[in-house]
C-alpha cells in the first residue's frame, strides 16, 4: 500500500512540472556575453521584443559566457540565439563554425524588421553582411548577423601631442621619425593590450600594403602569398615596431595584466596603442596624465598619398542549427536592427551597424566613428574558417609571436617561416 | 553488497569517465556536434611532432623538479627549525608560513603579478638600489628565459607552509629520548637531522612527495592561466593549459583528450617510479 502511495504522489508531482511548461507559450533562451556595454542594454531589448511579438524571453547574460553554455550546450541544451563574437579566448564561436553547428540565416535578411516596414538587408549598412565575419565559409550564405560595430585603429593622448608640438604622423615614414623624436624624450612610440589586438592592426594593415584583392587571398592562406612583396612589407612594417615598443610590454601581455599596457598610453610612456573605443570605457576610472585627451587615428599610409585603413571590428549574434525555436528565433535576430532596438543599444554605447545610424551619434562616439568620413577606407574580413587543424593556431602564430620580436626571442624570418608553414596546414584544410 | 554502493560510484565518476577520456582521444571531434571521426593513433602521432606540445612538456618537467626539490628542502629545513629550535615567535612563523595556503590561487597571482611588475614592481625596485634607477630593467614575465621561473617563485611560496604544518605534525610524534640520547652521544643538530629526523619522518616524506608532484602538475595550470596565461608566446605552456587550448580555442577537443591520456599516463608512471626509489624499510620506534 505504502508503495502504491509514494507511486501516486511521485506521478502527481511529475504532472505538476509538466503543467507549466504546457501552458506557456514559445520562450524564447537567448545567452550574450556582457562587456563593457554592461547587461542592462540586453534586458532593455528583450523587454522590448516582449511587449512588440508577445514571445517570451529567458535571458542569460554573463561576463564568462562560454563557462555558462558551453555544458549545456554539449549535453544537447542549446540556447535559441548566442550573442557571442569570435576572437575570445575559448573560442567557442570558432568551434561551432568549424562543426557547422550555426543555423544559415540568409533568410532573415529579406525578413521585415519586427515593428517596421523595412527589410532587415535595407537597414544594415553596407559591406557588413559580405565579409568572412558573417559569412565564414565563403558560400555567398549568412550564419552570423553583425552586431556592435567599432572603428579600430591607432589611439594616443591628443594632449600630450598638442603638448609637444607633434604631428599625427599619416605615413609610416613618418612615425618612425615620430618613433626617433620620442625615445629622445624617453617616450616609447609604441605599446599594445595584448598581442592579439594586431589582428584588426594587422588585417588593415594587409589592406594598406596589397589593397582588397591581396587581403582576400592572404586571408584564404592563398599559396606563395607571404612570399609576395606586399607580404613582405607588412611583415617588414610589424618587425619595426617591434623594435619601437616599449619593452616592458610583453610582461603584461595577457589577459589578466593587459590594461597595465594601455596604461602605459595614459602616464605617456608610450605613444600609439591598437584598439577599439571600448578603451575609453574599460580605463574610465585609470589615473592620467595632465591634460590627457584620447585621440584616435587610421593606421598610416605604406606610401605618401596612399590608402589608410581603420579594421571595422564587429561582434556577432548567431542562431545554434540545434536551436528549438528557429522562426522565434530569427524574428529576434531581425528585430536587433530595428531603430527600438538600436536606440537601447546606444544608450550603453553599443553601436549597431544601421545605415545612417552614426550619423545621430553625438560627442566622443562620433569622432570614432566618423573616422571613415575622414578618408580612412573600411577594412572588413579575417583569416577564413577551417576545418581543425590540430597543433595549430594561426592567430598565436601570426599574432602571438609578436611578442617574441619584441623581447627579440624569435627573428622576423622564424616568424615568417612558421606563418608560411601553418599557412600551407590550414590550406588544405579550408571549409 | 556492502561496498557495491562505493564501487558503483568509483565506477561511474572515475573508471568511466577516464576510460571515455581515453575512447574519445581516438577521434577527431571538436566537442559539440555529433560529426566524429575516427582516427585511431594520428592524434598521438601529431602530439609527438607537435613542438609547442614539447615544448609544454619541458617547462612541466622543469616545474615539477624545480619546484618540488626547492619546496620540499625548504619545508623539511623550516619544519625543522620551528620544531626543535627554540625561537622567538615560533606560533608567528608558523602562521605566517601557512597564510599563502589560505589564499585562492588568483589573489597568489596578483600579488606575484605586482611583485614582479617590471617598471614599479618590488623585485626590480630593490634591484635598483644596487644597480641603479637607469639601469635596464628585468623582465620577470617578460623575458621568455626567465619567466617560467618567475612562475615556480610563487608556487614555492604558495606551497612551502602546507608541506612545514605536515611535517611538523610528524616530527612532533618523534619521542625526545631519541635526541636526548643523541645529544649525550655528542652527536651535532645536523647529524641528529639527517640520522633521526629524516628518516624517521621517511614514510610522511614519501606520500607527501608523491602527492606534490601530482599537485603541481595541477597548480601549474592555474597559476599559468592567472599570471601568463601560457605567454609571452607559449613560453609558460604547461600540460594542461596547452591541453585546455587545444581541446577549446583550438576546436580540437579529440587532441585535447590525447594530451590528456599522455599526462595520465605520465602521472602514473611519475608516481610509480617515485615510489619505487623512495622506498625503504619502515623504521620504528
Amino acid at each position: 500500500m505504502k508503495k502504491l502511495v509514494s507511486l501516486f504522489l511521485a506521478l502527481i508531482l511529475a504532472l505538476g512540472l509538466s503543467i507549466p511548461a504546457m501552458a506557456e507559450g514559445t520562450t524564447l533562451s537567448v545567452a550574450a556575453i556582457e562587456t563593457a556595454y554592461g547587461s542592462e542594454i540586453w534586458q532593455e531589448v528583450t523587454a522590448a521584443f516582449t511587449e512588440l511579438t508577445g514571445i517570451q524571453v529567458d535571458l542569460v547574460t554573463d561576463k564568462n559566457l562560454e563557462d555558462v553554455i558551453s555544458a549545456p550546450m554539449k549535453a544537447g541544451d542549446f540556447p535559441d540565439v548566442v550573442h557571442l563574437a569570435t576572437g575570445r579566448p575559448a573560442a567557442l564561436t570558432e568551434t561551432l563554425i568549424k562543426e557547422n553547428l550555426l543555423e544559415d540565416i540568409t533568410d532573415v535578411l529579406s525578413m521585415t524588421v519586427p515593428g517596421e516596414d523595412k527589410l532587415v538587408s535595407e537597414k544594415i549598412a553596407g559591406g557588413f553582411t559580405e565579409s568572412s565575419l558573417t559569412n565564414p565559409y565563403g558560400d555567398g550564405k549568412t550564419y552570423m548577423a553583425p552586431m556592435f560595430y567599432s572603428p579600430c585603429g591607432l589611439f594616443y593622448n591628443a594632449g600630450l601631442f598638442e603638448e609637444k608640438g607633434w604631428e599625427v604622423p599619416e605615413t609610416w615614414d613618418e612615425m618612425w621619425a615620430l618613433g626617433d623624436t620620442a625615445a629622445a624624450e624617453g617616450i616609447a612610440l609604441f605599446a599594445y593590450p595584448t598581442a592579439g589586438y594586431f589582428d584588426a592592426f594587422f588585417y588593415a594593415l594587409l589592406y594598406e600594403c596589397g589593397g582588397p584583392e591581396f587581403f582576400t587571398q592572404a586571408t584564404n592562406y592563398a599559396e606563395g602569398i607571404w612570399d609576395t612583396e606586399e607580404a613582405q612589407l607588412a611583415f617588414d612594417i610589424v618587425a619595426k615596431l617591434a623594435t619601437y615598443t616599449e619593452k616592458s610590454v610583453p610582461s603584461n601581455a595577457n589577459n589578466d595584466n593587459f590594461t597595465k599596457n594601455q596604461q602605459l598610453i595614459l602616464d605617456n610612456k608610450a605613444l600609439f596603442m591598437p584598439n577599439g573605443n571600448w578603451v575609453i570605457g574599460e580605463m574610465a576610472d585609470a589615473p592620467r596624465a595632465e591634460g590627457f585627451k584620447w585621440g584616435f587615428t587610421a593606421l598610416p599610409a605604406v606610401t605618401e598619398g596612399g590608402d589608410r585603413y581603420s579594421y571595422t571590428w564587429f561582434e556577432q549574434l548567431w542562431i545554434p542549427s540545434e536551436a528549438a525555436n528557429k522562426d522565434a528565433a530569427k524574428q529576434f535576430v531581425a528585430f536587433m536592427y530595428s531603430d527600438v532596438a538600436a536606440e537601447i543599444f546606444a544608450k550603453g554605447g553599443a553601436i549597431q551597424p544601421i545605415v545612417g545610424f552614426a550619423d545621430k551619434l553625438e560627442g566622443d562616439n562620433k569622432i570614432y566613428y566618423s573616422i571613415y568620413d575622414n578618408g580612412a577606407k573600411a577594412a572588413l574580413g579575417s583569416f577564413a574558417a577551417t576545418d581543425p587543424v590540430e597543433g595549430v593556431n594561426f592567430a598565436d602564430t601570426v599574432f602571438g609571436t609578436i611578442n617574441s620580436l619584441v623581447s627579440g626571442d624569435k627573428t622576423q624570418e622564424q616568424w615568417i617561416e612558421q606563418i608560411k608553414t601553418d599557412s600551407d596546414l590550414l590550406r588544405q584544410a579550408l571549409k | 553488497m556492502c561496498v557495491l554502493p562505493a564501487v558503483l560510484l568509483f565506477f561511474v565518476f572515475m573508471i568511466l569517465p577516464t576510460f571515455n577520456i581515453f575512447r574519445m582521444s581516438l577521434y577527431k571531434w571538436g566537442g559539440f556536434s555529433s560529426n566524429r571521426t575516427f582516427v585511431g593513433f594520428e592524434n598521438f602521432t601529431k602530439l609527438f611532432r607537435d613542438m609547442k606540445f614539447l615544448q609544454s612538456v619541458e617547462n612541466t618537467l622543469l616545474l615539477i623538479v624545480v619546484v618540488s626539490v626547492i619546496t620540499m628542502s625548504l619545508a623539511i629545513i623550516f619544519a625543522a627549525i620551528l620544531s626543535r629550535e627554540k625561537i622567538k615567535g615560533q606560533n608567528f612563523f608558523r602562521v605566517v608560513f601557512y597564510i599563502p595556503n589560505i589564499l585562492s590561487i588568483v589573489i597568489i597571482s596578483a600579488i606575484f603579478s605586482a611583485i614582479y611588475d617590471a617598471n614599479n614592481g618590488m623585485l626590480n625596485s630593490i634591484l635598483a638600489l644596487f644597480k641603479g634607477a637607469d639601469a635596464e630593467p628585468v623582465y620577470w614575465l617578460g623575458d621568455q628565459s626567465i619567466v617560467i621561473y618567475s612562475l615556480a617563485g610563487a608556487m614555492i611560496w604558495q606551497a612551502i607552509g602546507y608541506y612545514m604544518v605536515m611535517y611538523m605534525a610528524s616530527m612532533a610524534s618523534i619521542p625526545e629520548s631519541l635526541y636526548e640520547s643523541a645529544n649525550l652521544e655528542g652527536a651535532s643538530r645536523i647529524h641528529q637531522f639527517f640520522h633521526i629526523t629524516l628518516p624517521l619522518i621517511w614514510t610522511n616524506l614519501r606520500t607527501t612527495l608523491t602527492f606534490f608532484i601530482i599537485s603541481t602538475i595541477n597548480m601549474s595550470f592555474m597559476f599559468v592561466k592567472a599570471m601568463t596565461s601560457g605567454g609571452p608566446d607559449g613560453s609558460t605552456e604547461v600540460f594542461l593549459s596547452y591541453m585546455y587550448k587545444q581541446a577549446y580555442t583550438n576546436s580540437s577537443y579529440g587532441y585535447g583528450m590525447a594530451i590528456g591520456v599522455v599526462v595520465f599516463a605520465f602521472s602514473f608512471a611519475l608516481s610509480a617510479i617515485i615510489n619505487a626509489i623512495t622506498k625503504r624499510d619502515v623504521l620504528e620506534y
